[in-house]
């Protein structure tokens, strides 16, 4: 490969390849900024996400035990009225919608409550402990409010969570390997180019050296020649020549 | 001649009035529940109403313990007891032990007629009815679409087709709410009981006649309360009001206008007990509830019957009394698995 000739074609392709890595490596390098800006924007929801996860446990606990207790309440004025509730039930009183919202790019779904229809249980306890009977109803309908609250909240979570991994793969898979990668090829694009240069340089420095020796021995005749007399300075006239040429016969 | 039926008492019922004599004084104490209260955990209630009349109720129960087994089988004793003494009665005994089944009957109707209507198995409903009020027709009830067809098949042959017959005719069955069925039965049990119990006379009329005329009362009371804000009119409350207690006719007629707590309160100034139960009673924290002042009023009613003798009512009234204790044990045990102790007081003593 020293002494082999390149034809100037190939170092415009090598300068081409040059320019196209640089550029690749602009783009990813940009690709790398955005994407850690995301997984930061998602990480910062996802810590959000969490604390509120934790606060809501919390209530949820309270809110529970405050119902099971009216409950209990309930229990001691009417006696047992599982089944009467349980045996009325005709379709749900209160309903679940999911919305989507969007954070960063990661749509995260959303799941609010309404009610819907009329309290088929109004009349319920009417001859004893109607009023146990309203304060257990308010307590669990908090209690089914922050489920709904706590299940999206868990949703959103788990979703992120993934989200999260695949970004931060991404992100470090550029960071680690791409880059690299095409650093190390503009690298060696780059010391081919060198190597080439230099062995143009040394190319041109041994042709210039040879004919440096050429033209020296060239000049060591011509001084031998016009010292044995023979015109060498100006060039041969050949109309002053009066050799005679042998006829050419064919 | 009251004397004459006091000297022919015990020929037919001795036996059984000094059978619930003796229940009656195995029926917890001040003492055992300060005992209960003091537990930390459902099985120092084991072990606490080993030492009571329960003994070893809950000995074969696999651990851990749950409130809702502890009501079973508290209520399995009360079933036994009762059943042991209906099976001895003759009349007129036997009668009046029916009268007091037939307010479970109508819970387990009720409870069937909305379990059949939305298409429940019958199998799952049996289970669920109180086995004080079962009669045996239940088992024929889902032959029936609707609550009018549940009528003409299977309820006309109970003891209690004359409280429908009575109040509810055919479309009002498939219309009413389950609720106003249920206190439209309700009511025209307590009227028959109370008629029943003045024709017996004697000591039962006077024992009886009072404890159905507070039920009566607190009945009306407590629904007129509950009616406020609901979809009941007036008109509808006013025929769900027994009319065998004191309140009949003008308090009743005072109830079915009014509009709102402080009117039924007006009310009850006008009745001398009434008026101290309503007094004591208020909605904030650490009061007592107005239902909790009616219950503490059934109670000593409950416990006087037994000041007198041969008469029957000591047997509505052991029944009534030993249900308060279940009620009462099951609060406590609520309050000790749930480690929720603020309110464990809120038991009614009964001795």
């Amino acid at each position: 490969m020293a002494g082999a000739y390149k034809s100037p074609k190939a170092s415009t392709t090598y300068l081409r390849a040059q320019t196209t890595m640089k550029s690749r490596l602009a783009g990813a390098q940009k690709g790398h900024s955005l994407l850690k800006k995301k997984a930061d924007a998602l990480t910062l929801r996802f810590r959000a996400i969490l604390k509120k996860i934790i606060e809501t446990k919390v209530l949820m606990g309270e809110v529970m035990k405050e119902a099971a207790f009216s409950a209990a309440q309930a229990k001691f004025v009417i006696g047992d009225f599982n089944h009467v509730v349980l045996q009325n039930v005709t379709k749900a009183q209160t309903k679940v919608r999911s919305k989507k919202d969007n954070v960063a790019g990661v749509t995260l779904p959303v799941f609010e409550h309404y009610g819907d229809g009329s309290d088929s249980y109004e009349l319920a306890g009417l001859a004893r402990g109607g009023q146990q009977v309203s304060k257990i109803k308010k307590n669990y309908a908090k209690a089914v409010e922050l489920l709904v609250e706590l299940a999206s909240l868990q949703t959103s979570f788990i979703t992120l969570d993934e989200v999260i991994k695949i970004t931060n793969r991404r992100v470090n898979a550029i960071e680690y390997v791409i880059i690299p990668r095409i650093e190390r090829t503009l690298q060696y694009i780059i010391t081919e180019l060198d190597e080439r240069e230099r062995e143009e340089f040394f190319r041109l420095k041994k042709v210039q050296g040879k004919k440096k020796a050429i033209k020296a021995i060239a000049e060591i005749k011509r001084l031998e020649l016009k010292a044995l007399g023979v015109d060498v300075d100006n060039p041969a006239d050949m109309l002053k020549d009066t050799h005679e040429d042998e006829d050419l016969l064919f | 001649m009251t004397g004459l039926s006091e000297l022919y008492f015990n020929i037919d019922s001795g036996y059984l009035e000094g059978l619930v004599r003796g229940f009656k004084g195995g029926i917890l104490k001040q003492n055992d529940y300060l005992n209960l209260v003091q537990c930390e955990t459902l099985d120092d209630l084991k072990l606490h109403l080993q030492s009571t009349d329960y003994g070893n109720f809950l000995a074969n129960e696999p651990s851990p313990l749950t409130v809702s087994v502890i009501d079973d089988k508290l209520k399995e004793k009360l079933v036994v007891e009762f059943q042991h003494i209906r099976n001895h009665a003759v009349e007129p005994l036997s009668t009046f032990l029916d009268y007091i089944t037939y307010s479970y009957m109508i819970d387990n109707i009720i409870l069937l007629i909305t379990g059949t209507l939305h298409s429940r198995p019958i199998t799952e409903l049996i289970p669920k009815c109180h086995p004080l009020g079962s009669f045996e027709e239940m088992e024929a009830i889902h032959i029936a679409g609707t609550p009018a067809e549940l009528y003409n098949a299977v309820l006309v042959d109970t003891p209690l087709a004359p409280f429908f017959v009575d109040c509810i005719s055919e479309q009002d069955l498939d219309e009413m709410n389950i609720e106003i069925i249920r206190n439209t039965l309700y009511k025209a049990y307590l009227e028959d009981f109370h008629v029943y119990c003045s024709e017996l006379g004697g000591a039962t009329a006077e024992v009886m006649c009072e404890i159905l005329a507070f039920e009566a009362d607190r009945r009306a009371f407590i629904i007129t309360i509950n009616s406020f804000g609901t979809e009941l009119t007036k008109d509808d409350r006013a025929k769900l009001y027994p009319r065998c207690g004191k309140l009949h006719p003008d308090g009743l007629a005072a109830l079915a206008r009014a509009d709102e707590y402080e009117q039924v309160r007006a009310v009850a100034e006008f009745y001398a007990e009434y008026k101290q139960l309503f007094d004591g009673a208020g909605n904030n924290p650490g009061d007592k509830t107005l239902e909790d002042k009616f219950f503490e009023h059934e109670v000593k009613l409950n416990v006087n019957a037994f000041m007198q003798q041969f008469h029957f009512g000591v047997f509505y009234s052991y029944v009534k009394l030993k249900e308060q204790e279940v009620r009462n044990i099951v609060w406590i045990a609520e309050c000790v698995a749930q480690r929720h102790r603020a309110k464990i007081d809120s038991y009614i003593p009964i001795l």
